[in-house]
């Protein structure tokens, strides 16, 4: 019951935050960017955290996404809102082609893979010009302010998609833990030898697994071009600016829990714009320092990430009762 | 003739590839870490030549091994207060690790350097060798051949030295290694040491033909993986043979791609290596 | 010290009331400065002041405090009272997007009445989304041809745009060529993959394609380009008898080294950007000399004007440092023409007008013009070439300090 409350009172804060911070400030940027990145790892937490495959290519997804709406948008004008979901196809698509050779890889090689897709997928949009506009990138075009055009003058509005956007992935995440896909998801983690024994596919669930986390990538990167309103291949299929830092962001906060994603992306973003924001000015690369150091010290200090914070405390308040 | 010219290139700066890349094959064949802060000791490596060659009138060439103490030096510190104490942890925890120490190297570089590009000016430079129709750049020439000397050095040391067969006992049964009476901790931070100084050579080695600046590593992650891993995670052999074979797919590919696909051509050889042979061409230690 | 004959402390306060009072009164008139300060006029500069264009962003910011400085130690905008130009300095990056960030950050902090940046095309393209939807003018002398063929209101460009210049870059060479009684049948291009270096190469095709020359090479190459060798392959199996390679500055050092290296003696004229600023000649010695390459405007146009430049701060007023100090000569004559340091009505100024004087003078077409899109359409790219360590104008022939030098 406790949670419940804790959890709506969450919400409601949640909710009401974006009308609090003056709208045409910065800070209401940093809460949008915020939420978008707490969305984007809890997208990541499906395949990182639930199946155990430590992806450093999602930004693959992520540019695709942001690609497929702002093309569409710019040769044949459809809204923003539709192209998202053509995004989510084609990076289920790309999620798809990309599992079935890897999927049966271990750890670090599964995440050399995926390093390595992003980059390709990199190198594409940057060759493609015709296409994608090169490394010049691409601008989100001008639209009159409307909802079905996706287009705002405020950022008010898209921190509030991203907070809806947040909500969905999370409760999507939390609808394949709790389902009989995330059981065999844990069985796979646990022992995939065993899994298959009882009668687990692994290779499907997993595959599974994988193209609706690069759906949901993808939708979420049509968000972000549109809040952006401009970016590159560099940007979008980054390996340090999106594939390491969703991966990040869950881990710090704890991968494979609902609430990792989202209290690792309330860490490292907010802190790494004011660094940027205090440190920048002096000397060009203390920000980022500092952020490395911070960085370093939580892995040494928790390196099972922030959730496990709540974890002991609750281990040390329920000392006294027996397991 | 310019592909026997590019395949000549290939296989000069492949080599060059190979001593960047064995300090990351050594790290985890030893303590099965992938380090993804390597790249960034090639830029420290680049930067104490860089200084030695300003200040000190040093030929970036014989600066190298002044640049593998320092990064040995560094690389030992690093093991023993931030790697050892995540040996334990999960293997998300050890990359994220080695990716703060990426961070904080590139950074700390850029706070202390400047972002301003140096390049170095020696007298082979511009020269080169004419072998028939074909040019061999003398600076890649050097570079190869300090790599060579550096790459049998190194087989030396593991197959000769005690050190070096200790590390391997290490890298083949941790717990038989203990029991063997090999400190296996100190084991650690030699392989780690050892590595990064390797990877730091490499970048004193190839000062004459590339510029430094703080991001410079950073342009060599991929290929550098793509190297170990085609070789084999944890084969010392293996980087050789990958080091070569990047070195002449990446010349190849530039002949008949543009030159921004470059790198394209290399990535997909690395996903597909490691879909149909993870173990590489030629295999791992474990 | 606190027990004080009370008429005594009266009479001092009394005194001091007196004094202070009477120098009140007499102040305005003694110190010309306690007069009411006009609110300084915030300029907004984003520059590359970190990663491989740092020295470009130096340069540009330093010809800006220049400007700056010797409009406020003339007493500042007089129709404003006097008000200050206040340099607002943030650092780009070399990433476009931390680039718009950095200028969504500037603008809501600071009550900014316009924007000079960002030397580097593709970081001017990405703040221009910011200011445009803010309705902050931005004045640039990057010249990609995306910055002004989108159609934004609130961009203001001072010199021609890359395609002209890239055609200028051949069709120039081309001159000079036959001046020499030399014939150019066979071009490489090759050029960064950004904005800059592709909108200019398509202006070097343009040339080519009207002179029926043949392009044997036209390769594009990625910014941050660390090896050159295979690129430099290319060029000398290609045959080309000139390059005309597109780059900033480490890449064009490169190039050169690179081609030195492989006994490649063809010319090559470079396209501005790392070509003309003296780092490479620092950095390239004796194979610098007689480097040709296109530039929107040289120092040696107008010596009256940018050898305080060199006065200050050691070296040759580069283009970027002197185009910069333009658009702060235009900024500041159109916030006097508006009378007002808003944002709006600057812009409202600025578009569609002309504007001559001061640091203007050193423009080719002696005055800048603005067209609907915001385009400087009186902008003429000239030929420069190195000799020692300076630069000099040597084309087209009206405005040539010196004869161009054509080896082969």
């Amino acid at each position: 019951m406790k949670s419940r409350i804790a959890l709506g009172v969450v919400i409601a804060a949640a909710a009401l935050s974006p009308l609090l911070l003056d709208p045409r400030g910065y800070w209401i940027r940093v809460l949008a960017i915020t939420l978008l990145f707490a969305a984007m790892a809890q997208a990541w937490n499906i395949v990182g955290g639930l199946a155990n495959q430590i992806s450093l290519g999602h930004a693959a997804f992520f540019g695709i996404g942001a690609y497929t709406s702002t093309v569409l948008l710019i040769k044949f004008g459809i809204s923003p809102w539709l192209g998202m979901f053509a995004g989510g196809v084609l990076g289920a698509l790309a999620a798809f082609i990309i599992a079935i050779p890897t999927m049966r890889l271990q750890g670090h090689y599964f995440a050399l893979a995926t390093l390595a897709f992003g980059e390709v997928m990199r190198v594409i949009a940057n060759v493609w010009t015709s296409l994608t506009g090169g490394p010049g990138g691409l601008s989100v075009p001008f639209a009159a302010p409307g909802f079905w055009d996706y287009s705002f003058k405020l950022l008010r509005p898209h921190a509030y998609i991203a907070l809806a956007a947040l909500v969905i992935v999370t409760a999507i995440f939390e609808g394949i833990r709790r389902s009989a896909m995330g059981y065999r998801l844990r069985a796979i983690r646990q022992n995939p030898a065993a899994a298959e024994v009882i009668g687990v596919d692994t290779t499907r669930v997993k595959l599974q697994a994988a193209v609706i986390s690069g759906a949901l990538m993808a939708m979420l990167g049509t968000l972000y071009a549109q809040v952006a309103v401009f970016f590159d291949p560099d940007t979008v299929f980054g390996i340090a600016g999106i594939s390491i830092r969703v991966a990040l962001i869950a881990i710090i906060g704890g991968v494979g829990t609902a609430a990792g994603p989202i209290l690792g992306a309330f860490f490292i973003i907010p802190l790494e714009e004011i660094m940027n924001d205090l440190l920048s000015s002096r000397a060009a690369g203390l920000s980022q320092l500092v952020f490395g150091v911070i960085l370093i010290a939580v892995i040494l200090w928790r390196p099972r990430g922030f959730i496990t914070v709540f974890d002991s405390l609750r281990a040390r308040r329920s000392r006294t009762v027996t397991p | 003739m310019s592909f026997v010219q590019a395949i000549l290139d290939g296989l000069l700066i492949g080599g060059v590839y190979a001593v960047i890349s064995i300090g990351l094959t050594l790290v985890y064949g030893v303590m099965g870490i992938v380090n993804f802060a390597q790249a960034e000791f090639l830029t420290i490596g680049m930067f104490v030549a860089w200084f030695a060659w300003a200040f000190l009138g040093l030929d970036p060439v014989l600066a190298a091994p002044l640049s593998f103490a320092v990064a040995f030096a560094i690389g030992w510190v690093v093991q023993g207060q931030l790697i050892a104490r995540v040996l334990s942890a999960p293997s998300v925890a050890q990359i994220f690790l080695t990716v703060g120490i990426l961070i904080v190297i590139e950074n700390g570089s850029l706070l202390l350097f400047g972002s301003q590009f140096r390049s170095v000016t020696t007298s082979y430079q511009t020269e080169s060798l004419s072998l028939g129709p074909l040019f061999i750049s003398v600076p890649y020439l050097i570079a190869f051949a300090m790599s060579l000397a550096c790459g049998i050095a190194l087989w030396w040391f593991m197959r000769a030295s005690w050190f070096g067969r200790a590390m391997r006992a290490t890298a083949q049964n941790p717990a038989a290694a203990r029991l063997m009476g090999i400190d296996t901790a100190l084991m650690y931070k030699m392989a780690f040491a050892l590595g990064v100084g390797l990877t730091a050579f490499g970048g004193a080695v190839i000062l004459p033909y590339v510029t430094v600046f703080p991001g410079v590593g950073g342009q060599y992650v991929v290929l550098m993986f793509t190297v170990v891993v085609l070789g084999g995670l944890g084969s010392v052999a293996g980087a050789v043979v990958g080091g070569l074979a990047v070195g002449v797919i990446q010349s190849l590919s530039s002949l008949f791609f543009p030159i921004q696909l470059q790198n394209l051509v290399l990535f997909v050889v690395f996903i597909l290596v490691l879909a149909v042979r993870p173990q590489g061409l030629v295999g791992a230690i474990r | 010290m606190s027990r004080k004959n009370s008429v005594g402390t009266m009479r001092m306060n009394r005194r001091a009331m007196l004094s202070g009072t009477a120098a009140l009164l007499a102040a305005p008139y003694v110190i010309p400065a306690a007069r009411a300060e006009a609110p300084a006029v915030n300029v907004g500069v984003i520059m590359p002041l970190s990663g491989p264009n740092a020295q470009f962003g130096i340069n540009s910011r330093n010809g800006l405090e220049l400007a700056a400085d010797e409009i406020n130690a003339a007493g500042g905008i007089a129709e404003l009272g006097g008000a200050r130009i206040n340099l607002v300095v943030a650092d780009a990056t070399s990433t476009p997007t931390t680039a718009g960030n950095v200028a969504q950050r500037l603008i809501t902090q600071a009550d900014i009445t316009a924007v000079l940046g960002a030397f580097a095309s593709s970081l001017t393209l990405a703040i221009s989304e910011v200011t445009e939807r803010r309705d902050i003018p931005l004045l640039t002398m990057s010249f990609a041809d995306q910055i002004t063929g989108r159609g934004y209101k609130n961009i203001f460009q001072v010199v021609a745009k890359a395609s002209v210049i890239g055609k200028a870059q051949f069709d120039y060479t081309a001159a000079i060529a036959r001046g020499a009684g030399s014939k150019i049948d066979k071009i490489a291009i090759m050029y960064e993959d950004t904005a800059y270096g592709t909108a200019q190469a398509n202006g070097l095709r343009a040339g080519a394609k009207a002179a029926n020359v043949e392009i044997v090479m036209d390769d594009a190459y990625p910014l941050g380009i660390t090896d050159t060798t295979p690129l430099v392959n290319k060029l000398r199996g290609s045959g080309a008898q000139a390059v005309f390679p597109v780059s900033y500055l480490n890449d064009s050092l490169l190039i050169i080294r690179t081609m030195r290296q492989q006994k490649l003696t063809i010319p090559a004229i470079g396209g501005a950007a790392g070509y003309v600023i003296p780092d490479f000649e620092k950095a390239l010695g004796e194979f610098s000399e007689n480097v040709l390459s296109i530039d929107t405007s040289n120092y040696d146009l107008a010596p009256e004007l940018t050898e305080r430049f060199r006065k200050r701060f050691g070296y040759f007023m580069v283009h970027e440092a002197l185009e910069h100090a333009v658009c702060l000569e235009v900024l500041v004559q159109a916030i006097k023409k508006a009378k007002s340091a808003k944002a709006e009505e600057v812009a409202s100024a600025l578009r569609g007008a002309r504007f001559t004087g001061g640091w203007i003078n050193g423009m080719t077409g002696g005055a800048v013009q603005f067209d609907a899109s915001g385009l400087n359409v009186l902008s003429v790219p000239l030929m420069v070439q190195w000799r020692g360590k300076d630069i000099v104008t040597v084309w087209p022939k009206e405005i040539a300090k010196s004869a161009a030098v054509w080896r082969t």
